[in-house]
């Protein structure tokens, strides 16, 4: 089942939104010198006025003129999609001012074809708009409905083609060419043009004209166009005296953060994305040469991303909130602006015999609480806290922390070997070495001990075309012996320093 | 009818099952992957606290018996946390043995001294409440000893006791048995290495096996009269 809105002269009705929309009213575009009627409502054809008249002949008319404004047709669409997006995630935007809503599945929640136009009309209607509303089983009869007839029109199954017929062959919107071919044949509506034979449409208009009998007869179905969804969905509020405090701020953040996530449930989606943006008051009073009571502003910008989609506003709260507990804005915040990007809800099944894995936005809150403790990166700008990830080098010890994947990858089939526990950072050492360039004696970490057996050298190397990237080092494998204990460990000599380092400990 | 069992019936009529024994479970336990281990103690049991103890700089086997059980555990697809005091953790040794590294979250902790192991408790903490992990471990593997004989012994029992309660095992390496009786297990590891190759020509030569021996210091489900040894070998990766 799909339902149509239809806003007749939407132009108009965008211009005058939430103002009487009795008055004869004419739009008006075009160079200052030659501006032209674009659109009018019924009151202002009534009296005279029709697309296309010049500046001074409307105003013969007596009609009101104003100047069209598309930013204002804008608002009107996306208030008009806030209100399709009530009834159903799935809409089409047929033209400015004409909706068409996938209504499959919606009798059991809404009730009848003839309650959901009720509703419906009422939505629209709340939000300033005067509307046709039309139910049908197809996207093209509702939407030829909706634009022919006044008021809610429903058409059960099967009805199509009868309640149809009546209307005008203009409402198929075709090109004037077709249009005035359709006439000269004396076809005037619908149930003309569906009474024709189809193979002699076929012969003189081609598929096209079939196509239109097809439409006439109510008999097209076809897969809705989905309506793009907001790049961003943003929210925003100016403070009446700035927030020093962050317990304070959290409570602004709050209130934003549910109304965006509010907009999101009804439009069906999820964000893993929030761009927090926060207008700080810096006073200038700290410099004693400026003039007292002179402040700027300026911004603090965070972001929060998460690897799944949520749609709950305290996981992006306490995770906005240990955020900006580590990156604390400098002075007090004036206003704030939180940007989410939607995403589409990622369902998953669940089961009985699952095994244990922690939920991934509580995963995400504790990584964050995490963070609070160790800090985020280290000196190569690598995460403290993450899933280790293996790089495509033969650097050593060449890997980054990632954030947690949605989909875990495969691992090689487990087999136990001798494992390295590294150093970060390699330890520098003291090593002498015999006539064979091999280590005899090491001594690191406040510790000396005889080599007893060492196996090298191994060389290595890489990124030779890069200076500052540039690796080369002899590797070598040494047996020591400490108090009374086998310790096996992974030496190396940097060949640009010539200096020894430990890199780690076989255990 | 003796004069106990009279005594016996009257208590059991009063009380109903006050003279039964009550017949503790045996827990459940993760395999480690090291067929000798498993074999020996059965595994490292869930919910339960497992101190696994080396001294300091010396080659034992406990990162690599850390991997396999790592590896085990990931290859069940459970989740699985490392809280590294000392930031030693090989990722690529990891990925050799197995381990599935998108299912470890690791918890680098880089300040030295016990700055280090304060924040590596604290993360431990913060994970335990969270749950959903299978395994949980802490390697304090390379702190200085004379640091963990800092850590009260409430902090140990903390543990003990908030493990009980979940289906997750927690493995704490330590320098020496920091954790005594509220361990469930408690594995203390050596080594010995074996070489190949030419003594002489030192390329030629290569660690070929080691030998590790693990004692079983104490353990809850299998009371050894004396201390119980289990010899393992483990080959590098090139062998």
């Amino acid at each position: 089942m799909f339902g149509c809105i239809h806003v007749p002269d939407f132009a108009v009705q965008a211009a005058l939104l939430r103002e009487s929309k009795i008055l004869p009213v004419a739009l008006l575009d075009g160079p200052e010198s030659l501006l032209k009627v674009v659109a009018c409502n019924a009151s202002a054809r009534s009296a005279g006025v029709f697309i296309g008249m010049t500046k001074p002949q409307a105003e013969i008319c007596g009609v009101r003129l104003i100047k069209r404004v598309q930013k204002h047709e804008d608002a009107a669409q996306a208030e008009l999609m806030d209100g399709a997006y009530n009834f159903s995630p799935r809409i089409e935007v047929t033209s400015p001012g004409t909706i068409i809503i996938d209504l499959t599945g919606s009798e059991r929640l809404l009730g009848t074809g003839k309650t959901i136009a009720q509703l419906i009309l009422g939505e629209v209607t709340k939000r300033g708009f005067e509307s046709n509303i039309a139910i049908a089983g197809n996207p093209d009869t509702a939407h030829y409905a909706a634009r022919g007839f006044k008021g809610i029109t429903v058409i059960g199954p099967g009805d199509e083609a009868q309640s149809l017929s009546k209307l005008p062959v203009e409402v198929l919107g075709v090109e004037p060419e077709v249009l005035d071919v359709l006439h000269a044949w004396g076809i005037r509506d619908f149930k003309s043009l569906a009474a024709l034979p189809p193979i002699e449409l076929t012969e003189r208009l081609g598929q096209y004209g079939l196509h239109l009998q097809r439409l006439a007869r109510g008999a097209v179905m076809r897969e809705l166009v989905p309506a793009a969804l907001p790049a961003t969905f943003q929210e925003s509020t100016e403070l009446e005296e700035p927030i020093e405090l962050l317990e304070p701020l959290a409570f602004g953040l709050n209130r934003l953060l549910e109304q965006l996530m509010q907009c999101l449930v009804e439009k069906s989606l999820a964000t893993d994305h929030i761009e927090i943006e926060l207008t700080l008051e810096v006073h200038s009073d700290r410099d004693v040469n400026a003039p007292a009571c002179s402040s700027t502003l300026s911004t603090h910008q965070r972001t929060v991303k998460l690897p799944v989609p949520t749609q709950d506003a305290k996981v992006l709260l306490k995770l906005a909130q240990l955020d900006l507990a580590a990156h604390p804005p400098h002075a007090p915040v004036k206003k704030i602006k939180i940007q989410a990007i939607p995403a589409r809800i990622r369902f998953t099944q669940t089961g009985l015999f699952q095994p244990l894995a922690p939920e991934p936005a509580k995963l995400e809150i504790t990584m964050a609480r995490i963070r609070a403790v160790v800090g985020e990166t280290d000196s190569q700008k690598r995460n403290l806290v993450g899933f280790p990830a293996l790089l495509d080098s033969h650097r050593p010890d060449h890997f980054q922390v990632v954030p947690p994947s949605p989909k875990p990858g495969n691992s090689v089939e487990p087999s136990t070997r001798l494992a390295l526990r590294r150093f970060r950072p390699v330890i520098p050492a003291r090593v002498e070495v015999n006539a064979e360039q091999a280590p005899v004696w090491i001594g690191f970490s406040r510790r000396k001990a005889r080599v007893t057996c060492s196996s090298g050298p191994w060389r290595g190397g890489g990124q030779w075309w890069d200076a500052a990237g540039e690796w080369l080092r002899e590797e070598w494998d040494i047996n020591l012996t400490l108090d009374g204990h086998t310790a096996l460990y992974r030496i190396f000599r940097d060949l640009a320093t010539r200096k020894w380092f430990v890199e780690g400990m076989y255990d | 009818m003796s004069s106990i069992a009279i005594i016996r019936s009257q208590v059991e009529c009063r009380i109903p099952g006050a003279l039964t024994i009550y017949q503790r479970s045996a827990p459940e336990v993760f395999p480690t992957g090291i067929q000798a281990i498993d074999c020996g103690i059965g595994g490292i049991p869930k919910g339960a606290l497992t101190q696994i103890c080396a001294p300091v700089g010396i080659t034992s086997g406990r990162t690599s018996l850390l991997l396999s059980l790592l590896a085990q555990v990931t290859g069940k697809e459970q989740f699985c946390a490392l809280v590294d005091a000392t930031d030693c953790f090989d990722p690529e040794s990891a990925g050799v043995m197995g381990v599935c590294l998108s299912r470890v979250l690791w918890v680098r902790c880089i300040q030295h001294g016990m700055k280090g192991v304060e924040q590596a408790f604290k993360a431990a903490d913060i994970l335990i409440q969270n749950g959903g992990f299978g395994l949980i471990a802490i390697d304090l593997g390379n702190v200085d000893e004379k640091l963990v004989r800092k850590i009260p012994l409430t902090t140990w029992f903390r543990f003990a006791r908030v493990m009980e309660a979940l289906p997750t095992a927690l493995v704490i390496l330590l320098p020496y048995s920091a954790a005594q009786s509220c361990a469930e297990l408690t594995l203390n590891l050596g080594a010995s290495a074996q070489w190949s190759g030419t003594e002489t020509v030192s390329h030629t030569r290569l660690i070929s096996r080691v030998e590790f021996n693990a004692e079983v210091g104490r353990t809850r489900t299998k009371k050894p009269v004396q201390s119980a040894s289990i010899n393992f070998t483990v080959r590098p990766q090139w062998a």
